[in-house]
């Protein structure tokens, strides 16, 4: 038997397979298609403290085995979705991880609070500090002053609740940003968020998309997403759940090995629907294939020949 | 809900462009109801990566007349239908489905009028047949709701009119009109239903100038009209909120709505026209 659990900071999995926050829906959607009991636990759609309506369409194209998708944060708010998906979230089976963005940094404290304050019953709390596709400064993890006071502020009002800290990948040093998140008081960090790019229309001379830029995922971005966990994990200051173009179990056991605690299926979510039980019940062969009895033995093996 | 790896059992082109995929799946055949669709994906390649939604052209029965295959109907637009082209009988493709809502309920008419343009009359064989009461669907028995069916059904060129004998064959009287002439009534399939007066409700599917106008005509006569929209989808169960419509809300207000999961069908009266 293979030990599936692991343990980031105070967050604990029975598995390191999650799924992405924004490509799961509120996970109902996911329900007729995935055993959510053989996950380790889902992320639902980030929830902003007003209702948002989400950017104009077209809000995703596809490109080279990847895609740019701008939906804005299309959400309800967080009273309604403490009032109407939270019900839901906490009666599966698995560890639900519940993911706010603030538009300011107020804003991420007082939604923190609220949800402490709902009695929430996640097993914890990314703060997505990172959406590459709202206005108004949201991309609060290209400053690490900034994401260390975030993280702090929120830690404080909701002491007992796991905090992951989602970071973008459109910064020069991601190290410098996740060690400042590990600094106030994360008990993880989420690696990566999409890379900001665009597509064209050269005949109409348009962007493709509604919001012009958006943000790349899919299997394209898994060398840049694997190279930024690496980074962060050379730090041992932190633990890494991985994101980024993730939808194979080599994936998943690249992500682990570079030093990933956990990982996040993400798009594949979209064009692989039950990707992410397929991985979880053969995640035990290749952990069992590197002569190992637990998964968290795997972690951060990689060696660099000298 | 079926993900699932179904063997194409048959391939064939109905005009320039458009082919007609059969696909075995006899769970996802015996559950699937007129308006819903599926997403299609190539199997080994991420290039192209995501599926695509289909609508649903027609079931197909075995000798016994039990579900178990889905044709798809599509016109060659780009990268993935471009290669779903090639595919050849006995090949696999990725699917899942049954996804949206069935059409919305037409009551009991005497007259169903559909109105397609482009590649939008694959919803509507199947619905005819429902509507008929020649075949059932999700497990239903076949039950009359419409004396008659006609499908007015508008394309750019002759070329590009693809399963009008399918149509026939299941008992619809079908109108064509053309943007060149060179088949039915030259302009607008709008146009040609218009020219036919007001009658019972009215059902689309097309290019979105195209559902505008009928949704112009339908309140011109008051009659009841159903639209179903296409538009980008990355998942098509509602995961990804890529796909959505703006719909209008109780307080006078829209929101957008995920056509996936709230549609594909909406009543035009509901939506905001650009």
């Amino acid at each position: 038997m293979v030990d599936l659990s692991v343990s980031l900071g105070r967050l604990r999995l029975h598995n390191p397979i999650l799924v992405a926050s924004g490509t799961f829906g509120y996970a109902k959607e996911m329900a007729p298609l995935v055993d959510f009991a053989k996950l380790g636990g889902v992320i639902p759609k980030t929830v902003t403290a007003a209702p948002r309506a989400g950017n104009r369409p077209p809000r995703t194209v596809e490109t080279a085995s990847g895609m740019l998708n701008a939906i804005g944060l299309d959400n309800d708010g967080l009273e309604h979705f403490l009032a109407h998906h939270l019900p839901y979230l906490r009666t599966l089976p698995t560890a639900v991880i519940g993911n706010i963005a603030g538009k300011t940094e107020d804003e991420f404290v007082q939604m923190a609070a609220r949800v402490h304050a709902a009695g929430h019953g996640l097993a914890g709390l990314e703060l997505n500090l990172s959406c590459p596709n709202v206005s108004g400064g949201l991309d609060f993890a290209t400053d690490p002053d900034v994401t260390r006071r975030i993280v702090r502020r929120c830690r404080d009002v909701c002491p007992d609740l796991p905090l992951v800290a989602k970071l973008t990948p459109n910064v020069t040093d991601i190290q410098r940003i996740a060690a400042a998140a590990a600094d106030g008081g994360a008990d993880a960090v989420s690696a990566v968020n999409t890379f900001v790019g665009m597509a064209v229309d050269w005949r109409r001379r348009r962007p493709v998309l509604g919001n012009v830029t958006g943000g790349l995922s899919g299997p394209a971005i898994k060398p840049l997403a694997l190279r930024a966990v690496w980074r962060i994990a050379q730090l041992r200051a932190v633990p890494v759940i991985g994101v980024g173009g993730i939808g194979t179990l080599d994936d998943v056991m690249d992500f682990l090995v570079a030093g990933a605690s956990a990982v996040q299926i993400g798009t594949a979510n979209f064009y692989d629907p039950t990707a992410s039980v397929r991985i979880a019940a053969a995640l035990p062969g290749a952990v069992a294939a590197l002569g190992a009895d637990r998964v968290a033995a795997v972690v951060g093996t990689l060696t660099i020949p000298s | 809900m079926y993900h699932r790896t179904a063997r194409v059992a048959e391939h064939v082109r109905l005009a320039d462009r458009t082919y007609r995929v059969r696909l075995d799946c006899p769970d996802l055949a015996a559950a699937i109801r007129p308006g819903q669709f599926v997403m299609l994906r190539l199997p080994n390649t991420s290039d192209p990566l995501l599926g695509r939604p289909f609508a649903l052209y027609d079931t197909v029965l075995d000798a016994a007349g039990r579900p178990v295959g889905v044709d798809v109907v599509y016109l060659v637009v780009g990268k993935m239908t471009g290669r779903l082209a090639d595919v050849t009988s006995g090949t696999s493709l990725e699917v899942w489905g049954p996804l949206g809502k069935p059409f919305l309920d037409v009551g009991a008419p005497d007259h169903v009028r559909l109105v397609a343009g482009g590649i939008g009359q694959t919803p509507f064989l199947a619905f005819a047949r429902e509507l008929l009461g020649t075949r059932g669907f999700g497990g239903d028995a076949p039950r009359k709701r419409a004396a008659k069916v006609t499908l007015y059904y508008g394309v750019r060129t002759a070329a590009l009119a693809a399963g009008v004998e399918d149509f026939r064959a299941a008992g619809v009287d079908v109108h064509l009109a053309s943007d060149d002439g060179s088949v039915g009534f030259r302009g607008y399939v709008t146009q040609l239903l218009e020219s036919h007066g007001t009658g019972g409700p009215l059902v689309g599917c097309g290019p979105e100038p195209m559902l505008h106008s009928l949704a112009r005509l339908a309140t011109a006569w008051d009659v009841p009209c159903q639209v179903s929209l296409e538009t980008p989808m990355a998942c098509g169960v509602g995961a990804c909120f890529s796909c959505v419509a703006r719909v209008k809300t109780a307080d006078g207000g829209w929101d957008y709505k995920r056509v996936c999961v709230d549609g594909p069908a909406f009543d035009a009266a509901g939506l905001v026209w650009d």
